[in-house]
């Protein structure tokens, strides 16, 4: 009935709204206070951010690009070819394996942080962008591995028939038939392996020792205390604005992409 | 005068480390010349990064070894030195909180440098508390390197307000509470006093001072019994508690875990309060006029609680020679007046008190020369029993000051004893 | 023979997702276990990656938690008293109480919130594009950011919260939230999680609801069943692989809760907010005691393991 459709249409529209903007208005407020000043607005803030003795710097930010280029390749890597085998194949051990990775999840940093440093230093990867990345990799693989398992599971059978049936090895059908039918999902896999990489502070802080391999969250949590403790918030929101602008460019750029990932099946459990 | 110093320092210092070369030092391999032109790492936490760095440029300066300096954060930096040593991994030089030197101390992260410090001249002309923070089983591991002092920080325009002599600030802490609360019924939103009451660090920084005024004590020497149940620390206590009932403290005091002090401070809107020397510039270019004056006990005498940094030879480093001639250069005299006094800090070097920077104001003096009056407390667990959030010691204060105080003072002595016999 | 090409899967493929899920089988033994041994290359990454970085360290702190372990220095056997120490401890004792409380408290509140934004925002409508990003962006902040980020908006010196509270009438002069009251500070931690992480889950369910086929709604409504019989007696079984996977994840996370205590309210006021992952980090880095961490550690993820194999156990018997 009309009526009913255009009150339920409002309260929809009213609740999501008064909602959206709920959880929007963080945000806002840190953008809002990265520009306030003691005598009115302006961009002193992110002077002070940039140019203050632990502020950031150029190589702050190469170093936080270089690591989640390195974090996102590999996870990439490792995911789709570990969600391939997970979901296609069958072999021994193919489901302790599964359950082992996903239990990575139960186990917190401060547990492992310390062994994790005296293997990277056996290994020669101590105080390197490398090692951190390899670390960081495995932390985002219960995540990426479940969530490829499940876009592979969820291609029809005759796509790989078809392939098959063309001549293809286990190879080409992967690379030519499978993952474009997985896209969505290696999409949204990619992209969190960003956002966590891009924004992690506790491993680079524990696992990084050099200043020129510091990465930008690290020059921002700096800024955070001095004699004392004394917080610098206006600064502070500044660099959390400057941490967040490229993750929001790129969530707001790929939101179609990732709903996808998410809807296509890929995380029913 | 100075230079002869630095060359008799220097002497001293090559000597004993050609001595050691040629007496089969086990770790001094080849005799190597301490200033070789080597790449020294030395780690320090946010606080001190600004001190550290005009240390390390100073020295580059002039000396053909680098020191590279890597500052963290501080609420993290234990975490990354206890890596670093679980990984066997430390860095040539770093320095920590004074009031951690002795657990650092003891589970061996710094070189043994007793012999080295020993044989310098200046020896007993380094702040003694800090000296005596880095020891350890009587062997010598960390020596000062930067000074942190307690004092009692007044706001002069509000005291005029008020009606108190600008220049006459109090002399017992009775005193000082009567002045906070004449500043206090000035109104509106200004507040007698302020403290931080959500922090341990900042309580045992501010008010242990008033307990050893008054020949008491919070610690046995030993650091292994606490005695926060005491006359005295009970006193100071009760007086403080009294302060914030009536109101005179300010309320956001109950909840100041230290990162907003130096704020409320420099509000200007607080009359007087103890706090660290290092804050007098940073609330002075404010455009609040401060004073300062020595804290002092319920009933006269006068303290302070010297802290900042101790620093020491990483144990895991292979170029231990190389930066000890680091560490000793710092307590030359040339580093303690152009690096330190220069930059307004506090020598620590008790003969440098009164320097030709420090002269030019008095009140550098008064906190100069408090190094050699002042305490800094002792203790193989203090981190976990005072400094933590989660210490035995916050429970203590909160209890005392807003809870039921002679229960938490007793109970709170056996749980902080407990905690420093630990391990 | 031309095959028919299947469309790619679409927001309701619940039953072709169904027939794609059985691996491809192969007639003849050789074939089968040359595709096993395909597969196995291709998890060959992960497993490295899985042995290595997580079995590897996860072995040794089991080792260290047999052991007093100095940081420089030799460890000596030191069994079981890591693991009888925890029963001694107070601080283990409350941290362990409140984890249990606050994991209580934080799954059943986010998944409440994340189910009824789930289900706002399920039907395809113009605008709700803009509504599923606006609930899902505050994940674009990491963590450690949001924490801080909360810690300036709830802060008496730049936060608009308690100027707001004042111009309402509702607050009197100065007030601190996350370090105030125990459940100030409580509440502080659980609207930050829940600030972050609802549009996250809200996808996940979403997922599952939208798996659901239309027909079986027409057949329900057919039948004269109300809105809220449908959804008990169909969305919420329909959706139990969902619904156990949000809870697993919700649970296990807030049990290891950290950065939010760390940064937010420093597991005050007087530790009412101090969780177990502090207490590990706390013996750990401030009390240098490797062998009593790894000791708490070892016994947390062995919790860990037991509470998520009953869990799923449990709702994975129920949907069958």
């Amino acid at each position: 009935m009309p009526r009913a459709g255009t009150v339920s249409r409002w309260g929809f529209y009213v609740t999501g709204t008064a909602l959206a903007i709920l959880f929007l208005s963080p945000l806002l407020w840190s953008g809002w206070a990265a520009v306030r000043t003691d005598t009115g607005f302006g961009l002193e803030n992110y002077d002070r951010l940039f140019s203050s003795d632990n502020g950031i710097r150029l190589h702050h930010v190469l170093n936080s690009l270089t690591v989640s280029a390195l974090t996102v390749g590999g996870t990439l890597f490792v995911a789709t070819l570990g969600g391939y085998a997970f979901g296609r194949f069958r072999f021994p051990g193919r489901d302790v394996l599964f359950l082992i990775t996903l239990a990575i999840l139960m186990v917190p940093y401060a547990t492992i942080l310390i062994a994790l440093y005296v293997l990277l230093g056996w290994l020669g990867l101590e105080d390197s962008l490398i090692g951190l990345s390899l670390v960081l990799i495995m932390f985002q693989l219960p995540f990426s591995i479940f969530m490829m398992r499940n876009s592979f599971e969820a291609v029809p059978l005759e796509l790989e028939e078809s392939a098959r049936v063309d001549g293809c090895n286990t190879f080409g059908t992967l690379i030519r038939i499978m993952l474009p039918a997985v896209r969505p999902g290696l999409i949204t896999v990619g992209l969190f392996a960003f956002l966590t990489s891009w924004s992690e502070f506790f491993a680079p802080l524990i696992l990084l020792n050099s200043t020129d391999k510091f990465t930008t969250t690290l020059a921002v949590v700096n800024l955070r205390t001095a004699s004392h403790g004394s917080i610098d918030y206006a600064a502070l929101e500044a660099g959390v604005v400057f941490m967040a602008v490229p993750c929001l460019v790129l969530f707001a750029f790929m939101q179609r992409s990732y709903v996808r990932g998410f809807t296509s099946g890929a995380l029913k459990g | 005068m100075k230079p002869r110093g630095l060359r008799v320092a220097a002497a001293l210092t090559a000597g004993l480390l050609a001595m050691t070369a040629c007496g089969g030092g086990a770790n001094d391999s080849a005799a190597a010349s301490p200033d070789d032109g080597s790449t020294l790492t030395l780690w320090t936490r946010a606080a001190t990064e600004s001190v550290s760095k005009a240390y390390a440029d100073a020295y580059n300066a002039g000396h053909r070894n680098k020191v590279q300096v890597t500052a963290y954060p501080n609420e993290e930096y234990p975490a990354k030195l206890a890596s670093a040593a679980g990984a066997k991994a430390l860095p040539d030089l770093f320095a920590a909180d004074v009031v951690f030197a002795a657990q650092y101390a003891s589970q061996g992260l710094w070189t043994d440098v007793t012999d080295k410090f020993d044989a310098m001249s200046v020896k007993d002309k380094v702040a003694p508390s800090h000296v005596r923070a880095g020891t350890w089983e009587n062997r010598t591991y960390a020596v000062p390197h930067t000074i942190d002092m307690s004092v009692m920080l007044y706001n002069k325009d509000l005291y005029a307000k008020a009606g108190l002599d600008p220049e006459q600030p109090p002399r017992t802490l009775n005193e000082f509470a009567e002045h906070a609360r004449k500043v206090d019924q000035l109104g509106g939103d200004v507040n007698g006093t302020y403290f931080g009451g959500n922090c341990g660090g900042c309580v045992e920084f501010t008010l242990w001072p008033s307990v050893w005024a008054a020949n008491g004590d919070v610690l046995d020497a030993d650091g292994r019994n606490a005695k926060v149940d005491s006359a005295e620390m009970a006193g100071v206590f009760a007086l403080y508690r009294r302060l914030y009932e009536e109101g005179v403290a300010a309320p956001a005091s109950k909840d100041e875990a230290g990162p907003t002090w130096l704020g409320a401070l420099q509000s200007g809107k607080v009359g007087i309060a103890p706090g660290p020397s290092v804050w007098l510039d940073m609330i002075e270019q404010k455009g609040v006029k401060m004073g300062v004056a020595p804290i002092s006990g319920v009933t006269g005498g006068e303290s302070t609680f010297v802290g900042g940094d101790a620093i020491g030879v990483g144990a895991t480093s292979a170029k231990a020679t190389q930066a000890w001639d680091f560490v000793a250069w710092t307590m030359s005299d040339d580093a303690q007046v152009e690096v330190i006094a220069k930059n307004k800090g506090v020598p620590l070097r008790t003969d440098l008190a009164a320097n030709k920077y420090s002269s030019a104001d008095p009140r550098l003096v008064t906190i100069n020369n408090l190094v050699a009056k002042g305490k800094t407390p002792y203790a193989q667990n203090f981190n976990a029993s005072f400094n933590d959030p989660q210490s035995p010691w916050l429970q203590t204060v909160r209890g005392a000051l807003f809870g039921d105080a002679a229960k938490s003072l007793t109970e709170g002595n056996s749980a902080i004893t407990k905690s420093l016999q630990q391990g | 023979m031309p095959v028919t090409m299947m469309a790619p899967p679409t927001e309701r493929a619940g039953s072709q997702r169904r027939r794609a899920a059985q691996p491809v089988r192969l007639a003849s033994r050789a074939g089968r276990r040359w595709r096993a041994l395909v597969g196995v290359a291709y998890a060959a990454p992960t497993a490295v990656m899985v042995g290595l970085f997580f079995l590897v360290p996860l072995v040794l702190v089991g080792w260290m938690s047999l052991h007093r372990w100095p940081l420089i220095g030799k460890p000596t056997v030191n069994v079981p008293a890591n693991f009888t120490g925890i029963a001694d401890d107070d601080l283990v004792k409350s941290a362990v109480w409140f984890t249990l409380k606050y994991a209580a408290v934080m799954t059943a509140l986010l998944f409440v919130v994340a189910f009824g934004l789930a289900l706002l925002v399920q039907h395809r409508r113009p605008g709700v594009g803009f509504f599923r990003t606006a609930f899902f962006l505050p994940m674009a902040v990491g963590f450690a950011s949001a924490s801080l980020l909360f810690l300036g908006l709830l802060s008496d010196e730049i936060g608009p919260v308690n100027d707001l509270l004042s111009w309402l009438g509702l607050v009197d002069g100065y007030v601190s939230w996350t370090s105030g009251s125990a459940e100030s500070a409580l509440g502080s931690a659980v609207l930050l999680v829940l600030w972050r992480f609802a549009g996250f889950n809200m996808l996940i369910l979403l997922t599952g609801l939208q798996a659901i086929p239309l027909d079986v709604y027409e057949a329900a409504r057919i039948d004269g069943a109300s809105r809220w019989q449908i959804f008990r007696r169909i969305t919420l079984p329909l959706m139990r692989p969902t619904i156990a996977l949000v809870l697993t994840l919700m649970s296990t996370g807030s049990l290891l809760a950290f950065d939010q205590f760390w940064i937010l309210t420093r597991g005050g006021p007087d530790n009412s907010t101090t969780s177990l992952v502090m207490v590990i980090y706390r013996e750990a880095f401030i009390r240098l005691d490797l062998g009593s961490a790894a000791g708490i550690s070892v016994a947390l993820l062995a919790v860990l393991l037991v509470f998520n194999a009953v869990q799923l156990g449990v709702l994975r018997r129920r949907s069958e």
